[in-house]
């Protein structure tokens, strides 16, 4: 048997089975910086992946990065799990604050807006690391599919390019009403073809 | 046809969701959310749907100096009360697991701040500072929610990270991430600190300047001539007497004004944003003093930088 007393003092390095990010946020809630080191190597590559998705600089993206993980130390006695995944709770302050950015900085706004046609091909051109973020590509992608081509455009400019719905209509050519719409039909249908419910 | 006036509040739920929303909407969306369940249902669902658009991204792994930068953060970052459980109308709040999450100052219902008043907070980055010491008083004192204790560290919360992480970078620029704000004593002097620095490295004309002491360490200069305000950071600096401190001081044809004192644990960067206004061209002197500091310099300074 391990005695834990043998182990290194630096112990915290290698629970046998990884924490659950939940578990980790309730630990950062009370001020466990080592649970703060596991939770960021869990997670900070789907973090950085988003925001550099909408930032595309990388440098700007870690920046970013690191405020979101201030953010989420400040805060993490304000998650509650049964409101969500911790997942849930970080990818949505992550891209809440890619999208500020976006909105608050030049480089933002001077991005082309050719970033976000571009990105109608909707982000899978980059091969997945995991098998998990394949599935989920792919199980993203199907769904996608069943969208209208109005519906799919508008919430791949919102959610990927970061571009808000007045920027939407501009870009596309339709009025900012049709606009809202459309990002609610869309998600609506996305909703129900990922299945998630609450 | 559709007019922006003639639609329903609910319209809004997708570009909510997806963060597409201007301040003006989003508090319009946050009054409906705060009226009903079924749209808090549905925006909580919209949002989990957004994220699983997240989740699709392929990963990028970021370099190291960002977790380096943020650990060395940790000690002097400090950390939020949970939100108090005032009279919930309903647990089943969902929907502000969305809102909670990213803008808690304008979760309706939750700090029970009205949308218009939501709306005003998010505009006033002017008071960013005064917001710091506002919020700190508050989370020092652990008031129970009072409404407007809660719209202070509502206020507090919508901007420090960005400050402190401002902060960061300035000095992970400067010197290299060993932040550990050993010269601070209160978090309100840490926040005022934090605040200052970052904003002398977010002004556009910050302008730095490197030298070295007698013993060999390494200091900068960090300043903003459009701002008034400077700040110096030294690695290593020796560990004093208990009876004597460091003093800066700013020193221009009118001769030598101080502008504060600070100490050092000696094995780390001690930094401080210096009090009082720089003027152009200004000399910035550091000495060391008898503790709590002097009128005038009484020693040779140990550095010396001109601006």
């Amino acid at each position: 048997m391990l005695d834990l007393m043998t182990v290194d003092s630096a112990g915290d390095l290698a629970p046998p089975a990884p924490a659950t990010k939940e578990e980790l946020l309730a630990r950062v809630a009370h001020g466990d910086q080592s649970a703060f080191g596991e939770l960021y190597d869990q997670i900070a590559p789907r973090v950085l992946g988003l925001v550099k998705r909408l930032l595309v600089d990388h440098a700007q993206s870690e920046e970013v990065t690191q405020e979101i993980f201030l953010e989420i130390w400040q805060s993490a006695a304000r998650y509650e799990p049964t409101r969500g995944g911790a997942s849930t709770w970080i990818l949505t302050m992550a891209h809440r604050r890619a999208v500020d950015r976006i909105r608050s900085s030049q480089a933002g706004r001077d991005r082309d807006t050719k970033i976000g046609i571009r990105d109608l091909a909707v982000a899978y051109d980059h091969v997945a690391e995991t098998v998990e973020v394949r599935i989920e590509h792919e199980r993203v992608e199907k769904a996608m599919t069943r969208l209208t081509q109005l519906q799919r455009q508008a919430v791949s400019l919102a959610y990927y390019g970061g571009f808000s719905h007045s920027e939407v209509a501009d870009m596309l050519h339709i009025p900012l009403g049709t606009v809202k719409t459309r990002l609610r039909d869309g998600l609506i249908r996305l909703r129900d073809e990922l299945g998630v419910a609450s | 046809m559709s007019s922006r006036t003639e639609q329903h509040p609910a319209d809004l739920a997708g570009a909510y969701a997806l963060h597409a929303l201007d301040a003006d909407d989003t508090a319009t969306f946050e009054a409906h959310l705060a009226e009903s369940e079924r749209a808090r249902i549905e925006a909580a669902e919209l949002n989990d749907t957004a994220v699983a658009l997240g989740l699709a991204v392929a990963p990028v792994q970021p370099s190291a100096a960002v977790k380096a930068n943020l650990m060395s953060l940790l000690a002097s970052t400090p950390q939020l009360p949970p939100l108090p459980r005032v009279a919930g109308p309903d647990p089943a709040d969902a929907a502000a697991s969305a809102v909670a999450t990213t803008a808690a100052p304008t979760t309706p219902g939750v700090l029970g701040t009205p949308p218009a008043t939501a709306k005003g907070l998010s505009a006033d980055a002017p008071s960013a500072v005064a917001d710091i010491r506002s919020r700190n008083g508050a989370a020092n004192s652990r008031h129970r929610s009072a409404p407007a204790t809660e719209r202070a560290q509502a206020r507090w919360f919508q901007r420090p990270a960005q400050i402190m992480l401002a902060a960061a970078a300035a000095v992970a620029l400067f010197v290299g991430g060993t932040f550990l704000g050993q010269t601070l004593n209160t978090n309100q002097f840490a926040s005022q600190q934090a605040s200052g620095l970052a904003q002398i490295n977010a002004a556009n004309d910050s302008q730095r300047a490197a030298t070295t002491t007698a013993d060999g360490q390494e200091a900068t200069l960090v300043w903003s001539n459009k701002l008034g305000i400077s700040a110096v950071l030294v690695d290593n600096l020796p560990v004093l007497p208990s009876d004597q401190d460091y003093q800066l001081w700013y020193i221009n044809g009118e001769g030598a004004a101080s502008a504060g004192t600070f100490d050092s644990s000696g094995d780390s960067t001690a930094w401080r944003v210096l009090d009082g206004t720089m003027h152009a061209g200004d000399q910035v002197g550091l000495t060391v003093e008898p503790s709590g500091g002097s009128d005038q310099p009484t020693t040779d300074p140990i550095l010396a930088f001109q601006s």
